[in-house]
């Protein structure tokens, strides 16, 4: 072969590795200039979240992330410590005696981003946008009892239910779907379930710069009618990797981590122990429980669920698997949402002699050379179902496998994909499995009307309680109450039953977390779980 | 030349079509229902009304047959459909983050060739010399580190300790490093092997031995000849690896929290978004089919004798 011809090879090899080069420059040099000049701006907080944050429309649930929808838009009812429900967007509200008509006066100081004011008409639009969807957020309570929406005077917007529904005004604090959007916002043909314009709000953030998967900038609306945020934006990366948010941390690029679960138990610990960031832990948001079906054979009888609960260390398995960032449960909803605070139920202390005695007398005997107990030649054999991505389900898993088998109990445990575990759930295809409430502000209204609704799993698995009649019935009542007192009662006498039937067995609090560089101040947790964490945070640089 | 591509390329077709009917296969055979997947990912519990709705919505309410031609005909027109999560046309979806996984595909294949092509070379020249230890280490590393693992090393040390690079964006040279290099680890330890082994199974052939009794210089021998010929494997494993790069950019693009399109495929999997996971198995083997014809057609053209063997047979 000549030289000519090998030099044309060589300078053709160099030309694609060069074009190759090119492209790269290509790809990489769009977007130079918002690299890492914009992370340091000097009254920024930039925050990690593992998922981008989706279309920002408060009227659609995917991929629209709850933290950023509720930056930008806001509710009429807002959600505070300890369940309180506070005036917003409506300045007062008025409720008929048969509680089927709600009478808001709207707050007249209050402007959308693109200064067009917030009035009774533009609710009323955004509620019937809301209800051209009714099967879609028929998950919530009121909205499907919704009758009427009326405007009364420009300040004045009337909503009519068909039936008296107390926990409405608790749902006007969620997220989504009845926050309201500017007139801007809409698109053409006014129904926003495909799609908005462009995200206008009333609410302290505007989205300022997007891009999708990599980064969003939020700032401040300077016009915003409450207390203007001390902060000038806030920025979000996305990280979808938890191990990455602890090292972006660590190096600086992260001035916040915040939420449920999102980074591991070990590295928070870790982080904590160098003493160089501030942390704090919440209040609690939900219970993590333990579902027990009572359709199955072995979990019918009462005493054996009782015995499962009496046979476990529940405050050194809280302790061991969550390091204290969880809180031993003693009741099935955490104690400081509304109505919750005093539940008539006796708490379950760790005993394992009394575990034994209640399977005994219920007939699972353990035969001699056995480690399992039996019944009519039958082993007491169950299964319980955990989410396999959760380190923590899996870990509590295999923890009460191990102190269960000492009862002799054989615990099979079985990981599967979130859905799945949803899906067997309200299937009824389970014996035992881990469960979560909904937390601020869905209870405990959401929780107990789970139980009485077919199709969610709940009603199915207590479905041998001998006072099944009478709790339904009180559920179906404490719904429609209009008296303060009396509902009381019933959540008392609701929640009191359905722990000391043991087919729901409270194993801890679930807590948010967060970790914040030493010169961010004035960190606290929203009462709502939904929430964004930025009111009144600070940061000094 | 010509038949050939248009050959390789009438292939395409059948391949195409197993791949459409595998994805669709194997989605309905996972006993989880996308319309289930989609409230779960929203964090709502569906009733059984809005259940119904959505499987309405995104035609699993008709039969399986049916929902397979239908999707195969809008294949056909280039409509990979709409995202049942983001509600957006797949297509934008997949080519709005087909830049970055590019970039980063790119970025680490010219740093596994710049890299192991002299190194392999090299060792395969001075066999049991210091740079072959050293190619044998890097190979056991390469080969045995899982990315992931590698990664976050590569973050813990380059970034946080000495704050060479950022952890995540995109945007400059900077940030392109980090994720190239852990992506290309395990294909420098591949390609150093494969060359040094060539390089010495290419010394014993008898060209070498004749070149030298022409008296031609050594440098020339190795650098012209042997060189040349040894790399022809390494190239055919260029192709493969292509499409496994950008396929298997999908942890780094984790670790490193590239905006590229292996991220969002995991999202779709776990969300049960089928137009996403098909539009993307589709583009997948699309990427493997051309990268492979691609170098068969670099090979060809470094190694004229493979070409010439073949239409020897025709």
């Amino acid at each position: 072969m000549s030289d000519r011809v090998y030099k044309k090879r060589f300078i053709l090899i160099s030309a694609i590795i060069l074009i190759l080069s090119i492209t790269l420059i290509g790809c990489s040099s769009e977007s130079v200039e918002n690299s890492d000049s914009t992370s340091k701006s000097s009254n920024m907080i930039t925050f990690a979240w593992p998922r981008d944050i989706g279309e920002m429309n408060p009227h659609i649930y995917n991929p629209s992330q709850l933290f950023a929808q509720s930056m930008v838009y806001e509710s009429l009812v807002s959600y505070q410590e300890g369940g309180e429900l506070k005036p917003h967007l409506a300045e007062s509200w008025e409720i008929s005696e048969d509680g089927k008509e709600y009478v808001f006066k709207l707050r007249q100081n209050v402007k959308f981003s693109d200064g067009t004011s917030f009035n009774a008409e533009i609710v009323k639009k955004n509620f019937d946008t809301i209800l051209k969807n009714v099967d879609l957020h028929s998950w919530l309570g009121f909205i499907p009892k919704i009758a009427q929406t009326e405007v009364i005077d420009e300040y004045t917007f009337k909503l009519t239910l068909t039936e008296p529904y107390y926990p409405t005004i608790q749902e006007l604090a969620v997220v989504r779907p009845v926050r309201f959007l500017g007139e801007a916002g809409f698109p053409q043909d006014g129904d926003t379930s495909k799609g908005i314009a462009e995200p206008v709000g009333t609410g302290p953030w505007v989205l300022d710069e997007y891009k999708v998967d990599e980064y969003a900038i939020f700032k401040r609306n300077e016009n915003y009618w409450g207390e203007l945020p001390s902060v000038e934006s806030i920025k979000v990366k996305v990280i979808p990797d938890a191990e990455t948010r602890v090292l972006a941390f660590e190096k600086g690029e992260l001035d916040l981590v915040y939420g449920e679960g999102v980074i591991s138990i070990d590295s928070f610990k870790q982080l904590e122990s160098t003493g160089s960031y501030g942390t704090s832990i919440s209040e609690p948001v939900a219970t993590r429980q333990l579902v027990m079906n009572t359709n199955k054979e072995q979990l019918a009888d009462i005493r054996v669920r009782q015995a499962l609960h009496y046979g476990f260390n529940k405050q050194a398995m809280v302790d061991g698997v969550t390091s204290g960032l969880e809180e031993k449960a003693d009741y099935i909803l955490p104690t400081n949402m509304p109505y919750t605070s005093n539940v008539d139920a006796a708490t379950v202390e760790y005993n394992v002699e009394k575990a034994n005695q209640l399977l005994d007398d219920a007939g699972w005997k353990l035969p001699k050379g056995k480690n399992v107990r039996e019944k009519d030649g039958k082993p007491l054999e169950i299964e319980l179902m955990y989410n396999s991505a959760e380190s923590i389900q899996k870990t509590m898993a295999e923890t009460l496998q191990s102190e269960w088998a000492g009862l002799g109990v054989k615990l099979n445990i079985a990981g599967v994909e979130l859905t799945t575990q949803v899906e067997r759930f309200k299937a009824n295809e389970f014996d035992m499995n881990f469960y979560s409430n909904f937390g601020a502000p869905y209870d405990p209204h959401t929780f107990v009307n789970m139980m009485a609704i077919e199709g969610f799993g709940f009603r199915e698995a207590i479905s041998s309680y001998p006072n099944k009649e009478e709790l339904m019935n009180q559920i179906a009542e404490v719904q429609q109450t209009t008296d303060e007192t009396e509902r009381q009662q019933l959540y008392t006498s609701i929640l009191g039953s359905l722990q000391e039937q043991a087919a729901i067995v409270p194993i801890s609090y679930i807590k948010k977390i967060a970790i914040y560089q030493k010169d961010v101040s004035n960190f606290t947790f929203p009462a709502n779980r939904d929430e964004h964490p930025f009111s009144g945070i600070s940061v000094k640089k | 030349m010509g038949t050939y591509v248009l050959k390789r390329i009438i292939t395409i077709v059948p391949i195409f079509l197993l791949a459409t009917l595998l994805t669709f296969g194997m989605i309905n055979l996972s006993p989880v229902d996308p319309a289930e997947a989609y409230f779960t990912a929203a964090h709502i519990q569906a009733t059984d009304e809005m259940l119904e709705e959505k499987r309405h919505e995104f035609g699993l309410d008709q039969p399986l047959l049916i929902q397979y031609v239908n999707a195969l005909i809008k294949i056909c027109q280039f409509d990979f459909g709409i995202s049942y999560v983001t509600n957006k046309p797949v297509w934008e979806e997949i080519t709005s983050r087909l830049p970055a996984t590019i970039q980063l595909t790119i970025g680490s294949l010219l740093i596994a060739i710049l890299v192991s092509i002299p190194i392999g070379f090299l060792a395969g020249l001075k066999k049991n010399s210091a740079i072959d230890h050293f190619s044998r280490f890097l190979s056991f590393i390469g080969a045995s580190i899982p990315s992931f693992w590698l990664g976050y090393l590569f973050i813990f040390f380059f970034s946080v300790k000495l704050d060479l690079f950022p952890v995540v964006g995109t945007g400059t040279w900077k940030h392109l490093i980090l994720p190239s290099v852990t992506l290309a680890f395990p294909l420098i330890a591949l390609y150093t092997r494969l060359l040094r082994a060539s390089v010495l199974e290419n010394l014993q052939e008898s060209y070498v031995l004749f070149a030298r009794t022409r008296g031609i210089h050594e440098k020339i021998i190795m650098g012209k000849h042997v060189l040349r010929i040894a790399i022809s494997p390494m190239i055919s494993g260029l192709g493969m690896n292509l499409g496994n790069l950008m396929t298997g950019a999908i942890i780094v693009e984790a670790v490193f929290s590239w905006p590229g399109f292996g991220r969002y495929f995991i999202e779709a999997i776990f969300n049960r978004d089928v137009p996403v996971i098909q539009g993307y198995v589709l583009l997948a083997a699309g990427i493997f089919l051309t990268s492979n014809l691609i170098v068969d057609l670099i090979q060809m053209y470094i190694d004229p004798r493979i070409s010439r063997k073949g239409r020897q047979y025709q």
